[in-house]
């Protein structure tokens, strides 16, 4: 029953992957530099699909590249997130929760994310919508609630008890430095930044792009104010 | 000698270039919204003169990308211009339609569509937009027995079984979505898109017989282009599972091994390619190499 916290750079990441293809399902992973126990502290993800998320082959690959890469650099997967691309759609997909089982079945403690958002608008509203249990954590951006302008992060919580998810306090998710958060996402998505995210599928279309995001990364710690330290 | 260009003249060089590029993404089919309502707008609002007849095909190609981005205000500028020109068309209903759509006001977008199938019964463009309120709606069952109807009387439409085979890997009807690839194979045998598709949805089906199949369509599609990257890893992993497999015999063994070997060796190869000049995705690099080495070790 522990509590989650996603970084400024998880978060901008999500939210950037999310822009950059508005009309697709997205997923990817979530990693922690963090050590084991206490707080899930979600530091980074690796955005991977916007096609065909159901099917094996692709996710497969990815799934055992990215953890070869945590292996290299201290990280670990501690979960998975998803955007579906029809906002009508209230619960996670069938797929997420595949995939979710799959990597509980191989890491402890994973954490889902769901992304929900508007089909048709340019700046996407999300807010954040978590379900967790002791294995796996759920997150679901619901984007019919938020606009461009939302000052507290709609977060509403879901347990997963006896295989049912049920709703769960929202003060045990947490992001730090939110409004600065905010205004980093909003501010890189207006400036088009969201085009330099690579995900996996589009590393598979031309694999001299960086899909570890080291770039993006670079320019969103850029833009985080140097007072706050690491965020 | 002047030295710098009349500004008309500049004007005119400009129009001509966004002219093109419009072009070019409505013959390539790109869903680039953004761009098209930057480039097209500012055709429109300052071109319009030089721009002829093209002016009518431009308008529905800007009013459908605006819709994309939410732009109604200039989706409702284009529509209107297109209605005085084209009053009675259906082609124009079908835009009214798409807008009403785009704002969810889906009884009566159903309503457009429906009266051009009544003038038209054979009017395809109406039909699929029908279905692709379906799919807004999140009626995925409805718009899979629509679609299904569609096909059987258009049989040769490789959009809509392709869009077909993606509502059932949705809904995670891999036998039906494999039955749709093979159609759009039969109509089109030399896309290598649609033979890695294919291998996918048979890997994803699993078990002997599938795996086997995914291998000799990965191994198709590399044929078709061997570029595809996903191909290639497909091929790698398809082999490799055979391979591991206790149900085959020696030699189907030893061969599988043998096609994992190569693709290893494609994959680290193009790797290295793509690693030259670049820091950038070393670490890609470095993470495919032992990847595939991992792979090999737990193979044995």
């Amino acid at each position: 029953m522990g509590e989650v916290e996603l970084s400024c750079r998880a978060y901008v990441k999500m939210y950037l992957h999310t822009c950059l293809f508005p009309r697709c399902s997205i997923n990817g992973l979530l990693l922690s530099s963090s050590p084991t126990g206490g707080a899930v502290c979600v530091t980074d993800c690796v955005p991977l699909l916007h096609s065909h998320l159901p099917l094996a082959p692709i996710t497969q690959l990815a799934l055992t590249q990215v953890d070869v890469w945590c292996s290299q650099t201290q990280q670990r997967i501690v979960g998975y997130y998803q955007a579906n691309a029809c906002v009508s759609d209230n619960n996670p997909t069938p797929c997420a929760l595949k995939v979710a089982d799959k990597i509980a079945e191989q890491f402890d403690n994973p954490v889902l994310l769901m992304v929900r958002k508007t089909e048709v608008k340019l700046f996407y509203r999300l807010s954040l919508t978590c379900w967790f249990n002791l294995d796996i954590f759920l997150l679901l951006l619901d984007g019919s609630k938020m606009s461009p302008d939302y000052r507290v992060p709609p977060i509403v919580l879901y347990e997963r008890k006896d295989s049912r998810w049920i709703l769960k306090d929202k003060h045990t998710i947490m992001l730090r430095q939110w409004e600065e958060t905010r205004a980093i996402a909003s501010q890189m998505m207006e400036s088009g930044d969201h085009t330099l995210l690579v995900d996996f599928d589009s590393h598979l279309d031309d694999i001299t792009k960086d899909w570890t995001n080291q770039k993006l990364n670079t320019k969103i710690e850029e833009l985080a104010s140097p007072a706050n330290g690491n965020i | 000698m002047p030295l710098t260009l009349d500004n008309r003249v500049v004007e005119c060089y400009r129009s001509e270039e966004m002219r093109d590029k419009l072009r070019k993404w409505r013959e390539d089919n790109y869903r680039n919204s953004e761009q098209i309502v930057d480039v097209g707008e500012e055709l429109i609002s300052e071109h319009a003169s030089k721009l002829g007849d093209d002016i009518w095909i431009i308008y529905e190609q800007v009013m459908i990308a605006a819709l994309d981005c939410s732009r109604d205000d200039l989706a409702l500028t284009c529509l209107q211009e297109l209605r005085k020109q084209f009053p009675d068309s259906h082609r124009v209903k079908r835009l009214t339609g798409m807008r009403l759509e785009a704002l969810e006001r889906y009884d009566e977008a159903n309503k457009h569509y429906d009266a051009i199938l009544q003038d038209d019964p054979t009017n395809t463009a109406a039909r699929k937009r029908k279905i692709s309120i379906l799919k807004a709606q999140g009626k995925s069952t409805e718009a899979i027995r629509e679609l299904n109807e569609y096909l059987e009387q258009f049989v040769g439409d490789q959009e809509a079984w392709h869009e077909l085979s993606e509502l059932y890997i949705n809904e995670h009807d891999y036998g039906k979505a494999a039955f749709c690839l093979e159609e759009l194979m039969m109509i089109n045998p030399h896309n290598h898109l649609y033979c890695e598709q294919y291998a996918e949805v048979k890997y994803t089906q699993g078990g002997l017989e599938n795996l086997e199949l995914s291998r000799k369509y990965f191994a198709q599609a590399l044929r078709l282009n061997n570029r595809n990257m996903r191909a290639l890893f497909g091929l790698y992993m398809s082999a490799s599972h055979i391979a591991a497999s206790p149900k085959v015999s020696a030699k189907v063994k030893k061969d599988n091994m043998k096609y994992a070997a190569w693709a290893a060796t494609q994959i680290n190869r193009a790797y290295k390619l793509a690693g030259r000049g670049t820091k950038e995705n070393k670490c890609s690099m470095k993470t495919v190499e032992e990847m595939l080495e991992s792979m090999q070790i737990t193979m044995s």
